[in-house]
Order: C-alpha cells, then structure tokens, then sequence
C-alpha cells in the first residue's frame, strides 16, 4: 500500500490545491482544467451574492445567447426541420476563442432578429390569408343565400315588419311586378355578414333574438374546412352568418355584438355583379398572399435549416463557456496583483497532470508569468474519489447507491464485484438460464458501440449493468453445474454414486430405494440420482440450507476482516481491540462453532458410528437455552466445548461495550492534561489567520479524537496553511473536529453493540434467502416445464409435432420473461440487500461526500437541457 | 470417482490458483482489482463446490423414486 498507487480498494488521495491565476488567462485556465475534469473547486466568494460576482455580466450575456439558441431550437420544431445531433463521442470541439464566442453572440443575436421578422411576417400573412379565406366563404355562402332571398323577400318582410306590415303591404305590392331585381335596401332592410365560431353560434343567436326582441332575419351555414388560427395553429370550425335586420341603430347594435362575440364581418355587396367582382378581387389577392406565404416559409426553412447544422455545436459551447464562468465565478479576485485565486481538491496523483496544463496554457498565452499551484494542508475532510473504468463501473453504482464510502475507507465495491454477482447465481443457479442470460451479455458488450444510443429507460439500465450481467452470468453457469439444473433437468456428466437396489421380482411402479455403489462420490455438483426422486427437496434443503449459512458466514466473516484494514489504515488501533476483536470472537464463538458442526457432522459417516446423528438447529438453540444437558452428543467433550464457547462469547459483551469509550476518555483527559501545557505552541501562523479561525482549531487539537485524522501539524514546512474561504464564510465542509463528550460516545458504543450482536443472528438468519430462492427457482422451473413442453412429448402423431411447437415456444418465452427477468430481477435485489446490509454493515461507514469535480464531458452528460442536442 | 480426500487435493489445486492470481495479475492501476476479484471468485467457487461434495459424502438418506420405467433400473 505504498501512497503513490493507487487502486479501488481505497478512494484516491486528495489534495487541496490552491491556484494562481493571472486574470488575462483565467478563462483559458478553467476551460482547459474542465477539459481534463480533475478539479473540484471550493467556493471562495460564500458571502457574495449571485449578482454581486466578478463575471455576472459575461454570465448574463451567455444565458441570453442560450435563450436564442432555444428560441431557433423551439422555431425549428414548429417547422419540422431537423437538428443535427452532435455525437460526442466522436466529435470533439476545439475550446473557442474569446472572439468566437464573441461572433457567436452577434451572429445569433442578428439570426435570432431577422427569424423574429420573418415570423412576424409570416404571422401577418397568415393572418391575412386566414381573413380573405373567410371573406371568400362568407362571400360564396351569403351570395348564394342572397340569390336564394330574392325569390322571397315578402316573407322576410312579413317576418322583420311584423307590426306594420299590413299598412305597407298594398304599397309594396304595386312595385313588385314592376322590378325584378329588387334591392333590399328599397324595402329598408339592412344586413350584416360574416364568421363566427361554430361553438358560439347558439350563444350568439339568442343574444341577438333578445336584444332585438326578434326584429331580425338570421341566415347561417357551416363552412365545411376548418380554418386555421395562425396565432396558435389550431383548427376552428366556424359559420357564416347573415343577419338582416330594419334600422340602422338596430344594424349598428348587431355589429356591435357580433364584434363581441369574436366574429369577423365582412362587407359583402349584395348586387351579384358587384359580388362577383369582389370574390374575384378576394381570390386574386388571396393567390398573392399565399404567393408570398410560400416564400417567406422557404425563406425560413432555408435558415433554419441552416442553423440547424451547427446548433449542437452551438449549444455545447455556450453551455461550456457558461460553466467556465460559473466556476471563474467561485474564484477569489485579487484587484490590485489581477489575478485569480481558486482553491480546489483534485486527486494527488494527478497534480504533475494540472501542473503541466496549466503550463501549457500559460506558454500558449505567452505570457510571462506562470501560474502557481500550491498544495495547501487542511483540516478538511476530503472527498472520496472512487476512479472507474467501464468494467467496475456499475458496480461501483450500485455502491454509491447505498451512500458515499467515508474517504479512504475500504471501498465496499472490491469485494463487491465477485460476492454480488456470486450471491446471486447461488438464488438463480440454473446452467440454461445462465446461457441465456450470457448470451444477452455477450451482445451487449460486443454491440457495445451501437447499443449505447439507445435511449430507451428500460434497456440503458440493463445496458449500463451489461458488465454485472456477464459476471452474474458467468456464475450462474457454475453454479447451475453445482446444483446440476438446465432448464429444471439435470445434466449426466459423470456417473452416478448411486445404483437402484432392485430387489427379485420388481415390477414397474413400484418404488425403488437407491444405494450407493461404493467409496466414489459424485465429483461435481449435485448426483443426477437425485433429481426426481421422491425425497428430492427432502435432501436439497439441507444441503442449501446448510451452505446458505457457509457462506452467509464466510461472507460476513470477510467483511468484518475489512474493519481491521479500515482501522489499521486510520490508525485507530482502539477500534481493534475494542470493536474488531471481540466482534470477531463473539461471531465465531457462535456462527464459526456452528458451521465447523456443520462441515464435522458432514464428514462422519453416521451408518457406521454408534450414535446416532443430532440435528444442528437444535443443538445450536439449546446451547443458550440449557448448556448443561445435552440430548444427542456430536462428539466427545462437546459440552465442555460449548460451555466454554458460550463464556467466550459472552465476555466479549462488556468488552465492547466499554473498553472503547472508557479508552477514548482516558486518551482525553490525558491529552487535555498535555494540553494545558503546551496552550502557547499551538497557534499556527498564518498570514490571513483571524481569531474565529484559530479559535475553531484550538478546539480541535484540544480533543483527543483526532487520532489518525488528519490533524494539522505546528510544524509546517513554509506552505501557506490559510483558508481562504474561512473569510468569506462560505465554509460549507462540515469542521472535523468536535467537543469530546463522553455521554455521546458511550451512547454510540451501546447501540453498536447491541446492533453488532443481534445483527450476527439475524444476518446469518438473513443468508437463508440464498436457499429460499434458489429452491424457488428452482421448483418454478419445473413447474413451468411440467405445465408447458413436458407433457407435449409424450403425444403421438400430428397433433403432437404441433403441440411440441407451441409449447416450446411458450416454454421459451415464459422461461425467458418470469424464470429469467422477473427471478432474475428478484434475486438480483435478494443479493444487493445481502450486499448493501448484512456485508456492509459489518465495516464501511459511509460518512464521505462525492469528488464532483469541474469536467465539461461529465457536465454535457448530465445536462437534461442538452438532451435533444446530443447524438 | 471421487473419494472424501478429494476435498484437500481441491483445495490445494484452488491455493494454487490464488497464488497464481495473485503473482499473474496484469500490472497497472487495476492490479488490486483483478487480485481481488479473482482470488474470492476462485474462494467462492471452492466453497460452493466443498459444500455440495461433502454433503454428499455420507448421505443419511437415499434416493427413493418409484416411477423407474422398466428397463431403465440398472443404469
């Protein structure tokens, strides 16, 4: 474990760094350090508000070309125009200049105006299109009611004069040989035409009808295409109404409502002539308007199409750029030496990698002054940085899922990566399903490329597991040869151990008893005698039952030899001897007796010895319960033995329970009494060290408990120690160190202990789930067989090729859907539970926070805004 | 054939395969991880195996069955 390697058994050693950056390169700097993403910067400016920051206006500006870009974006959905998509795993986009961005801004700020006025056009054309389309169908509709009118005017009349109608009658009648083609007017009729939504037609009548107490003649029909409101672009079916009506009050009172009611009048003339040279006036100008509607949605489309080639790549810069200044934004600005300061963790292997960058930077810009990159000593506890590669990946997730392993602890994902995927093919051992499920793996990983563009939810988090798969699968088929499953039959790879003992005269259905041939045994897995048998699950349960608690102890065993490493590695040697250790004794005390009986009572060929063979969950139970009688002896001094193992175990109780914290006061006191003495070596100089600060430290090396933590030495070697956030108050890492109460600890320890002993039974009870599924599994299969392809086998003739068929592929696909991705799915969560509790329980504490450092290609994955811009 | 000895030769075969896991491991940053990985694969696999063999070894029942189909009963 020497400190330059690093591996995954430990979160990386961090370094806080602190930077000097001249403020010409400050941007340059920040892209290039998120290009390489090794940087976790601190807030140094806590107490200044969002709008009170250095680089708020060059933030703003940026938001302001994002919204133009979205605005495009928005413009080209409505025209169905397609974006091309930006692949970044392919494409890499060189960091721009500032004068690109600058030309980016002006160049989206000119398209962004001249797409607002062709829209803006386009709206008023449509709009104009709209409006002549109605006045032509208010035309059509209304001429040809008109010509219908003419032939009956005098029930019109009759209808709108109701009250003096017989007074004029005579008079009127005199005219009506004489003129042909009257004109309403002559008969003082007024009219108003025009369209109204169909929706409101009903409303709008009886307004009409009550308001002119029914002094009016109203004529309406539907038109047949619905017509388009440019506004929103939705569809509107409307009527074209004709209202005739006495009186110009009376007409001017219809045009009122009728503007009210959202209805557009149009003139219309009622001498045919004069109409007909309207509607070909109308038609005219519509053609010209759609004319120029087409073009000016050419015009669009042609530039929208154009942006649309590089609108990715737009969005992406901007979005980067926007984060460069976001983080510039976190930096400390020195006014009168202009530069940057900016404190940050990063890995500590990595540092001669941001050195040399930052020096690249420095070179390109030619500027003579270089950056500084200083490692600063801390009190602070540093992230956890888990390094992966895409094979340990996902099973460094499933960790993280849990909680943040405490930096530097062991990290549970190691072990995890074998005793995960091996728990699981213990519940799914079944060589068949195993193939299956191999098979699916294998593709994944050789389509790896292909299969990573897919976005469907579902299949990316089978795909993101695709390496958890192969090792599951892997397993499965191991395991699957052990229990001698493949598709619930059994494989006949060896010769058996056992021969039916067929007495005289046997005849067919009546039973038989096996007996083994001679000193041989099955060598691997499962004896094929077995599957089918009567008393199958009679024997199967006890074997699994029996290795459920093998292995459950020798997992839980291994995870609590990892808090020895963890408190080696922290240097606690307290938490061996107070926790490790008599954790450990108290553990095997018990569980490790019980499976030495286990593994003792398997070796002994009980045909031949004297006694007769006990049960081991009994005499487990009634060594607590009654230690001085003993029913069925295992063997020789075995009450003794367990006596002994029971004082053992329970001795190690108190010795949890206090040696610890009794410990930890007396280190306490001891250094306090040290303390006193040395009150005057303890400040440490510094040059921006102000009094809260040191007040917070003093505390800090007061106590006791800093053991193995990272407590600052008096001694610094001339390394600047200041925190510069301290000042401004943006301290949002939790102090490290706090008062010793010995209350607190001693409450701690009681309810670890207790947790640590009665976790012991109930985990190991825990393990027995690998029995339960697996025999779960297990017997679904052969149900499932027995219900489908099975019985089919045995028919004869026609029916049964087709039955054979059928149910194969019934077999198939519930075999694929319940036996493998729903037990699958089940054991898989049967398995983590084993992994996230009853292993990690026993030694990870998950107290860090995560490394989440500056790095554009982690930040233009995570960005949901991005998600339509990428490929 | 394997005989109740077979359980040490096993382990000494497994012991083997750690150690050698443990010296064959590619170098580089993922050295702990192959060591790891393999050796409790291997660990695991050898329990796996020894449990069933041994509960095998002296079996307190037999199989019993009685839909053995004529002819079928010596094999």
């Amino acid at each position: 474990m020497a400190p330059a390697k690093q591996s995954m058994f430990r979160s990386a050693d961090m370094s806080m760094v602190q930077l000097y950056i001249s403020n010409e390169i400050g941007r340059e700097c920040v892209n290039a350090l998120g290009e390489l993403g090794l940087v976790q910067f601190r807030d140094l400016n806590g107490g200044v508000s969002a709008f009170q920051r250095t680089f708020t206006q060059e933030i703003r500006r940026l938001d302001n070309v994002e919204r133009q870009l979205r605005y495009f974006h928005a413009q080209m959905e409505k025209a169905n125009v397609p974006l091309r998509k930006l692949d970044l795993d392919v494409e890499t986009l060189a960091p721009p200049t500032t004068t690109e961005i600058d030309e980016l801004a002006e160049r989206s700020q000119s398209l962004e105006q001249r797409i607002f006025q062709l829209n803006d056009s386009y709206e008023t054309l449509k709009k104009r299109e709209v409006e002549l389309t109605e006045w032509r169908w208010v035309l059509r509709e209304a001429g040809g009611f008109f010509d219908r009118a003419h032939g009956n005017v005098d029930e019109i009349r009759a209808s709108t004069e109701d009250d003096d109608a017989p007074l004029l009658q005579d008079v009127e009648q005199h005219h009506q040989g004489a003129e042909v083609e009257r004109s309403f007017s002559s008969i003082n009729i007024g009219f108003v035409a025009g369209v109204i939504n169909r929706d409101r037609v009903a409303a709008f009548e009886r307004i009409l009808w009550r308001t002119l107490r029914g002094n009016l003649y109203m004529n309406q029909s539907e038109i047949p295409e619905p017509l388009i409101d440019p506004s929103n672009n939705e569809a509107i079916n409307k009527n074209v109404f004709v209202i005739f009506a006495h009186g110009k009050e009376i007409l001017a009172k219809i045009r009122r409502i009728s503007e009210s009611m959202g209805a557009d009048i149009y003139s219309v003339d009622e001498n045919t002539d004069l109409r007909r040279d309207q509607m070909h006036e109308v038609n005219a100008r519509l053609n010209d308007v759609q004319n120029v509607l087409h073009n000016t949605q050419q015009t669009l489309t042609a530039e929208l199409t154009q942006i649309g080639q590089s609108l990715a790549a737009w969005m992406v810069l901007i979005t980067k750029e926007k984060a460069a200044y976001q983080t510039l934004n976190l930096f400390s600005f020195d006014k009168q030496r202009r530069t940057l300061i900016a404190e940050g963790w990063c890995p500590t292997n990595d540092l001669p990698r941001i050195r040399t960058t930052l020096q690249d930077v420095t070179n390109r810009a030619g500027l003579s002054v270089s950056s500084i990159i200083n490692e600063i000593r801390t009190n602070k506890t540093p992230p956890t940085y888990l390094k992966t590669n895409k094979f340990t990946e996902a099973f460094q997730t499933i960790i993280n899922a849990y909680g943040t392993a405490t930096y530097q602890e062991v990290n549970p994902a190691l072990p995890a990566i074998v005793t995960f995927p091996f728990l699981f093919a213990v519940m799914f051992g079944d060589f068949g399903h195993a193939v299956i499920m191999l098979s699916a793996a294998l593709a994944m990983i050789y389509w790896e490329k292909p299969l990573k563009k897919v976005t469907f939810e579902l299949f990316a988090m089978i795909y993101y597991g695709r390496y958890i798969a192969l090792v599951m699968a892997v397993f499965s088929l191991f395991t699957g040869l052990i229990y001698n499953d493949a598709f619930s039959k059994s494989l006949t790879l060896f010769d058996s151990a056992w021969e039916w003992d067929v007495p005289e005269g046997w005849k067919q259905g009546e039973p038989l008893t096996a007996k083994l041939k001679g000193d041989g045994r099955y060598p691997f897995g499962l004896d094929w005698m077995w599957h089918g048998a009567e008393n199958d699950l009679l024997f199967t349960n006890s074997y699994k039952m029996k290795m459920s608690i093998i292995l459950g102890w020798a997992h839980m065993t291994y995870s609590l030899c990892l808090s020895y490493f963890n408190a080696r590695h922290f240097k606690k040697p307290i938490d061996i001897w107070g926790n490790f250790v008599p954790g450990m004794i108290f553990f095997q005390a018990i569980f490790g007796y019980l499976v030495i009986c286990i593994v003792y009572k398997w070796s002994i060929d009980w045909t031949t010895a004297d006694t007769q063979p006990p049960g081991l969950l009994n005499m487990l139970i009634y060594m607590f319960l009654q230690p001085m009688t003993l029913d069925i002896p295992l063997y020789r001094g075995q009450k003794t033995v367990q006596i002994l193992l029971l004082l053992i175990a329970f001795v190690q109780v108190p010795i949890l329970l206090f040696l610890k914290p009794f410990y930890l006061r007396w280190e306490h006191n001891r250094a306090r009494a040290k303390g006193y003495r040395g009150i005057g070596e303890r400040a440490r100089v510094s040059a921006l060290e102000d009094d809260e600060d040191a007040d917070g430290h003093g505390n800090g090396n007061g106590n006791g408990n800093g053991l193995g933590r990272h407590s600052i030495d008096t001694d610094d070697d001339g390394e600047g120690v200041a925190m510069l956030a301290g000042h401004g108050g943006a301290d949002d890492d939790d102090e490290e160190h706090e008062e010793f109460e010995f209350s607190e600890v001693m409450i701690h320890q009681v309810i670890h202990t207790i947790e640590f002993c009665l976790n012991c039974v109930s985990h190991t009870a825990s393990y027995l789930r690998l029995w339960a599924l697996s025999l779960a599994h297990q017997q679904l299969s052969v149900v499932l067989w027995d219900m489908t392809l099975g019985p089919s086998l045995t028919r004869p003739g026609v029916v049964g090729v087709i039955a054979i068929v059928v149910m194969f592929w019934l077999w198939f696909f519930l075999s694929c859907a319940i036996l493998i991705a729903m037990e699958g799915c089940s054991a898989m969560l049967h398995s983590l539970r084993l992994q996230w509790v009853e292993a990690q329980s026993k030694y990870a504490e998950f107290a860090g926070h995560m490394f989440t450092p500056f790095s554009f290609v982690t930040m233009l994955e995570e960005d949901d805004g991005l998600a339509e811009f990428r490929g | 054939m394997a005989q109740g000895y077979s359980v040490f030769v096993g382990l000494v075969i497994v012991a083997a395969m750690c150690v050698g896991a443990w010296f064959l491991s590619p170098k580089g940053e993922n050295q702990t991880t192959w060591r790891s990985s393999l050796i409790i694969a291997f660990i695991s696999c050898y329990l796996m195996w020894f449990v069933t063999f041994m509960a095998q070894l002296h079996p307190l029942i037999e199989p019993r069955r009685s839909n053995v189909r004529e002819g079928f009963q010596h094999e």
